[in-house]
């Protein structure tokens, strides 16, 4: 059997407790321990985006972190976005520039472009393209998440 | 009286219905759903390509804490062959014909102890000759790759035509061929002033959908069967499933959670599927299987292969005379739908074109090499890649315009080809010039031949090819039809239940908009079910591009008779006569001066509680007026026809060889543009796939191992990459489609290896007749050009 | 092989005392050991040491030495870094072409080093600026230090010099002279989210132009990310007229050991290096 450590964190603004074997992956116990579906398994090796998530403000790739490295650490999932302006924001943007289709890689896309505008407020389409340039989507043709994600950029920082 | 005036839903920017779920992350796809009890399902694969299995010990595996079943071909007797050709059994238990062939299955509590149970089983091979080229598995003396003592498996119950499943065949490792012809080639021959002749190489491409494949398995205590399942094809696959468990039909129910992406990947039965069923079975409890990504890209099915020749001839002022086509297609080690794609291509071959003479014929071959299934565009990518560029070739060799010479040769509406489609509408040539007129075709076109020889790293050029593809659905099966039941409650809402599938395209959207539009309804008063056999009328699946053209009528068709009962009720009601109502915003208003009369709630809520008490529902069901091809494969296979053109601009960087896709500019009869922002998504997702088999996408089989099992060396586009696109609809409003509509699902994807290979071509001079584009194959295809043009 | 151990100190002497016994698997941002593990490439040692909490292991800061970048530095950490800017240019052009964004955010120029990947982005613009690994072990109570030149750093695919019980803390850059100008290039028919066929970095200082005290580095066209030094001694001085420009790229060429597989053929690497080669002196000559 594994060996396990029990770690603390704050999970989309909440305390979190979680007792998970050390090789687990912080995908792994985000959908199988803490039971958030919103951050998608498509890889497992850093590829596609599909598990983004922020971690201490920065966007990474859940499938490659290690749960027990989460100890006291802040993580945000697309859950946790429910609450925030820009997430909220961003949402609304991909759904109405017809961002979505199969949905898939959607949570992930929208975490990395979250944390993307934080960093870069006035990004150029090109720029957007860069910024997302690690999540793949079989879907869409990118063309509409960089319009989404342009219009939010576009609408300014803070205002709901 | 308060006035409404009339608005429309076509054609607007609608948002998907299920965007903001998905948005949000709170959409549960087959992974994210758990029942109570829940087991784990992993399957074991052969590591040998072809070989006889000799011994199984599952004792060690069975023995392991928390493994509740380990099953081989022998713990399940009952199993059945499966798939298109019957040519293979869940669980295999004699022999091994390819990498990925299942030889155990267990269940277990967690999927790191089945993981673990099956690091246990040993298993003895016995290597056998391994055949990975379809040419030497046609050459007599061949090892036999399916040697079955039993007499043919049964061919496709559905199929209908180029029956597979002949044991005769079999025994040469053929395991489907198609033959057509049309007119005699002898005379298109004889007529030509000139004549290409043409060997091409398609690679394997596969699908990656986002999310892998998966499957749960549950028998209720009755011993019914629930399947949340990712299939295409729910209503088939019932009937199939039943087929390989020795079950009734009516004892299984398939639940469809969202789905990860389609593509035509879940058009077929795959083993895994039943597998998970048997895990069930044998534990008792509901079984969960999901896929790793390495084993997706080992497992799933493939775009086939194809080594194609092609032959062309036209007269001086570029009329095509004729043309003969022979492929010889990698089925890989079974027949799935891979196997029947040139049924497509010979559409491409015979009618894209005015060409009064063909010959085409194909066969499929066993190897031991993955096998191939139904990928969008099905077969046609492979076919307009060789069509189109001897378009160009012909052009070159009489000195004509490429789209002069495509002009001289298109179809117009309302011809009926040689092969017997019949095109009610046809936008071909609007295509052609208005993709040419939007690229600046003909200044570009002459100015990349003008600079091919000047010096220079980097080279411009443009390329177009166009395409035909169905577009009112596909007679394939016996049935090409879907139901619709609505329903309208006491507050005017409606369910929609249809039997068509949303995997993303935007269908269930489509559907709505065109109930709403109908009945005067607002989007956001429609729920739409289209998940589940129990409830859903039937329906042939998504797939063939036919969801909003068939699923549409038949959801139209439903809301005209809720319409008819409405509007007559009303004018009992009202006291208006019928002729003078109308639906609009959810009320029943007076069609001259749109005032409103009564709101459509109240209507619906006096007719339930009147002495007649009546719910509005209606049912309908949906058959296109096209018919099953005969024998020699003559026949209007479609309701009507989807037409392209697309005008590729590339950048070729001569020291690396790496090709950039500048622009693409495309013109597509799409019928009418029913939801702008859904059908513009379409294109430009299947622009990018297409740009992916064009450029960067290639499964690298090699010895029938796949060597590129991952994201990292199998590239997928990237955002960056993506070009600049120019997207134009040609609207011929088809008169057998919902408010005119065509489909539109594989189109964007099938021209876009042609217009490359001829935008190379026009940059450099350098026609190269293999896929993909990848770095190392132009630049040695430009080093091979140069080097033979340098004076020794 | 299960774990048996997990500690994450926070100190270094702590860090290096699990280290003493040496069966154990170092964990930094776990962005190659987690797909390594995975795939079967790496099995867990004993213990499992997650080095993340280990301050002495952060940060770029100067002295007299030149500039230390601590092992946990992560690539965007690095890409933004003032000091990185503005001296070592072609070591933030490398960040921009490594993986992604959210790979960028995670991965240590510790681990990219550690991992010895022949195609490991970061790897030929150390090599071209001279960069020492700082490694620290602690054998009898003490931390001891030493450092080792990067270009003898790596021996083989995922393989170095650093013993088992050493941890890499940093990587020292001496400050490149004055007139220093360094080009990198990688190839790939994207800007990232790559793993390239072949990369190169080259530096010098220029005067005219001349090169001298010049530096050639490739990625993954032989077992280790390697120095050229048959290139370098054919550049330097040399005055860079095409025909020079040409047959040192020729000397490149014949220099790297590349291999076939999945990605590119040994000949079309070779084409690479030789055209890019050229194409980046032409650049230097021209900047």
């Amino acid at each position: 059997m594994s060996l396990k450590r029990e770690i603390g964190f704050v999970l989309n603004g909440v305390r979190t407790r979680a007792t998970v074997p050390v090789e687990m992956s912080a995908l792994s116990m985000l959908r199988d321990v803490v039971g958030l579906t919103g951050t998608k398994y498509a890889c497992g090796e850093g590829e596609c985006g599909a598990c983004t998530i922020i971690v201490d403000g920065v966007s990474a790739c859940a499938c490659l972190m290690f749960a027990v490295d989460c100890d006291e650490r802040t993580l945000t999932t697309i859950e946790g976005l429910a609450r925030d302006p820009l997430g909220e924001k961003l949402e609304q943007a991909f759904v109405d520039c017809g961002a979505v289709q199969c949905g898939f890689c959607t949570p992930g896309m929208v975490m990395q472009a979250k944390h993307w505008l934080e960093a870069h407020p006035h990004p150029t389409r090109d720029d957007i393209c860069r910024g997302i340039e690690g999540n793949l989507c079989r879907c869409t043709g990118y063309v509409k998440i960089v319009d989404a994600i342009e219009q939010t950029a576009r609408s300014g920082p803070g205002r709901t | 009286m308060k006035v409404i005036e009339k608005t429309t839903l076509i054609g607007k920017r609608i948002a998907k219905l299920d965007a903001p779920e998905k948005a949000s992350g709170k959409t549960r796809y087959v992974h994210d759903l758990d029942l109570p009890g829940q087991l784990y399902g992993r399957i074991l694969r052969s590591p040998r390509v072809h070989a006889r299995i000799r011994r199984i010990d599952v004792a060690k595996a069975r023995a392991l804490p928390g493994v509740h079943a380990v099953l081989t071909a022998a713990d399940v007797p009952y199993q059945r062959p499966l798939g298109v050709g019957k040519d293979q059994l869940p669980l295999k238990g004699d022999k091994v014909r390819s990498r990925r062939d299942e030889i155990a299955a267990v269940a277990a509590e967690t999927e790191e102890i089945a993981a673990a149970a099956l690091a246990l089983i040993e298993v003895d091979y016995e290597d056998l000759p391994p055949l990975t080229d379809p040419a030497e598995a046609l050459k007599p003396g061949a090892p036999v790759i399916h040697d079955e003592k039993t007499a043919a498996p049964a061919p496709h119950e559905s199929l209908k035509p180029g029956e597979p499943g002949d044991a005769e065949a079999h025994r040469h490792n053929v395991a489907m061929t198609f033959d057509y012809a049309q007119g005699d080639v002898a005379v298109g021959e004889a007529e030509s002033d000139v004549i290409v002749d043409d060997w091409f190489r398609l690679h394997y491409v596969t699908h990656c959908c986002l999310g892998v494949s998966g499957i749960i398995a549950e028998f209720d205590s009755s011993g019914n069967l629930t399947l949340h399942s990712n299939t295409q094809v729910p209503f088939l696959h019932k009937r199939e499933f039943a087929e390989i468990l020795g079950m009734d039909p009516g004892r299984i129910r398939i639940i469809q959670p969202p789905i990860g992406g389609g593509f035509g990947s879940k058009l077929d039965i795959y083993p895994f599927e039943p597998i998970c069923v048997f895990l069930a079975k044998a534990t008792g409890r509901p079984v969960k299987l999901v896929f790793s990504r390495e084993e997706e890209f080992v497992a799933s099915p493939t775009r086939q292969p194809v080594l194609l020749r092609l032959r062309s001839g036209a007269k001086k002022d570029g009329t095509l005379t004729f043309r003969t086509c022979e492929t010889l297609h990698d089925n890989g080690a079974y027949t799935s739908w891979g196997a029947t794609t040139p049924f497509v291509m010979m559409q491409t071959i015979s009618s894209l074109y005015r060409v009064p003479h063909c010959k085409y014929h194909t066969t499929a071959v066993y190897t031991n090499n993955p096998y191939a299934g139904s990928f969008r565009g099905y077969g046609n990518l492979q076919a307009t890649f060789a069509v189109e560029q001897q378009m160009d070739k012909l052009a070159a060799a009489l000195g004509l315009d490429p789209l002069e010479m495509r002009l001289r040769n298109a179809q117009d509406p309302g011809e009926t080809t040689q092969q017997g489609m019949h095109f009610k509408t046809c936008g071909l040539k609007e295509c052609l010039t208005t993709a040419a007129a939007a690229s600046h075709w003909r200044e570009q076109h002459l100015a990349a031949i003008a600079a091919q020889k000047t010096p220079g790293r980097f080279k411009r050029g443009v390329g177009m090819a166009s395409m035909l593809h169905v577009g009112g659905g596909a007679k394939i099966y016996p049935s090409d039809g879907c139901g619709t039941i609505l329903k309208l409650d006491d507050f005017a809402h409606i369910t929609l239940m249809t039997g068509a599938s949303e995997i993303g395209q935007g269908s269930e959207t489509v559907l709505a908009q065109l109930v709403c539009e109908e009945l005067g309804i607002p989007l956001d008063a429609v729920t739409v079910v289209n998940n589940d056999t129990d409830i859903t009328p039937w329906d042939v699946g998504v797939h063939a591009s036919r969801t909003t053209f068939i699923g549409g009528n038949s959801a139209l068709g439903a809301a005209r008779k809720a319409k008819v009962k409405i509007l007559a009720a009303a004018a009992k009601v009202t006291g208006v006569p019928e002729a003078e109502l109308e639906l609009r915003s959810g009320h029943i208003v007076h069609a001259a001066s749109g005032e409103a009369i009564m709101s459509l709630a109240k209507l619906l809520r006096s007719l339930h509680f009147s002495d007649k008490a009546e719910l509005v529902m209606t049912t309908h069901y949906y058959e296109p007026p096209s018919q099953h091809q005969d024998k020699a494969f003559k026949g209007d296979v479609s309701a009507a026809y989807a037409w392209a053109t697309q005008v590729v601009e590339v950048e070729v960087d001569t020291e690396t060889g790496i090709v950039k896709l500048v622009k693409v500019t495309g013109a597509h009869d799409v019928g009418r543009v029913l939801n702008r922002l859904g059908i513009e998504g379409q294109i430009e997702g299947g622009i990018v796939m297409g740009q992916g088999y064009a450029i960067t996408e290639e499964l690298i089989v090699q010895d029938g191992v796949v060597r590129n099992p991952g994201f990292r060396d199998y590239k997928l586009v990237t955002a960056p990459e993506i070009p600049e696109m120019d997207i134009h609809f040609i609207e011929t409003m088809d008169g057998e489609g919902p408010q005119g509509a065509k489909g539109v699902g594989e189109a964007p994807a099938i021209c876009i290896a042609a217009a490359t290979a001829n935008a190379i071509a026009n940059a450099t001079g350098v026609r190269i007749y293999e896929l993909p584009f990848t770095p190392e194959k132009v630049y040695r295809a430009l080093h091979a050009a140069s080097a033979a043009v340098e004076p020794t | 092989m299960a774990v048996e151990d997990y500690w994450a100190p926070t100190s270094l002497p702590a860090a290096l005392e699990h280290l003493r016994g040496g069966d154990v698997t170092i964990l930094a941002s776990g962005t190659d050991l987690m797909p390594q593990s995975h795939a079967g490439r790496v099995t867990f040692k004993r213990g499992l040491l997650n080095i993340r909490r280990v301050p002495e292991l952060s940060g770029v800061t100067s002295d007299a030495d030149g500039v230390r970048i601590g092992a946990l530095c992560t690539i965007t950490e690095l890409m933004r870094d003032p000091l990185v800017r503005a001296h070592f240019g072609i070591l933030a052009d490398a960040g921009d072409h490594f993986a992604s964004d959210q790979l960028r955010n995670a991965a240590t120029i510790g681990g990219n080093v550690c991992n010895a990947s022949p195609a490991g982005d970061m790897l030929p613009p150390l090599l071209v600026l001279d960069a020492e690994a700082e490694l620290c072990s602690k054998p009898d109570g003490r931390v001891e230090t030493r450092r080792v030149p990067l270009a003898e750093f790596f021996v083989g695919p995922g393989k170095t010099v650093r013993a088992a019980d050493e941890l890499l803390c940093a990587i020292r850059l001496p400050l490149p002279p004055p007139g220093f100008v360094g080009r990198f290039f990688k190839f790939g028919v994207r800007p990232a989210l790559d793993i390239s066929a072949i990369a190169i970095g080259l530096g010098g200082v220029r005067s005219g132009n001349v090169l001298t005290r010049a530096r050639v580095a490739f990625g993954a066209v032989a077992p280790v990310p390697m120095r050229a030094p048959r290139t370098e001694a054919a550049l330097e001085g040399t005055a860079l007229d095409a025909a020079a420009i040409a047959r040192i790229a020729a000397v490149a060429r014949d220099e790297v050991r590349p291999i076939d597989d999945v990605r590119a053929s040994a000949w079309y690497r070779r084409e690479l290096v030789y055209n890019m080669t050229r194409r980046m002196l032409d650049d230097v000559t021209q900047a």
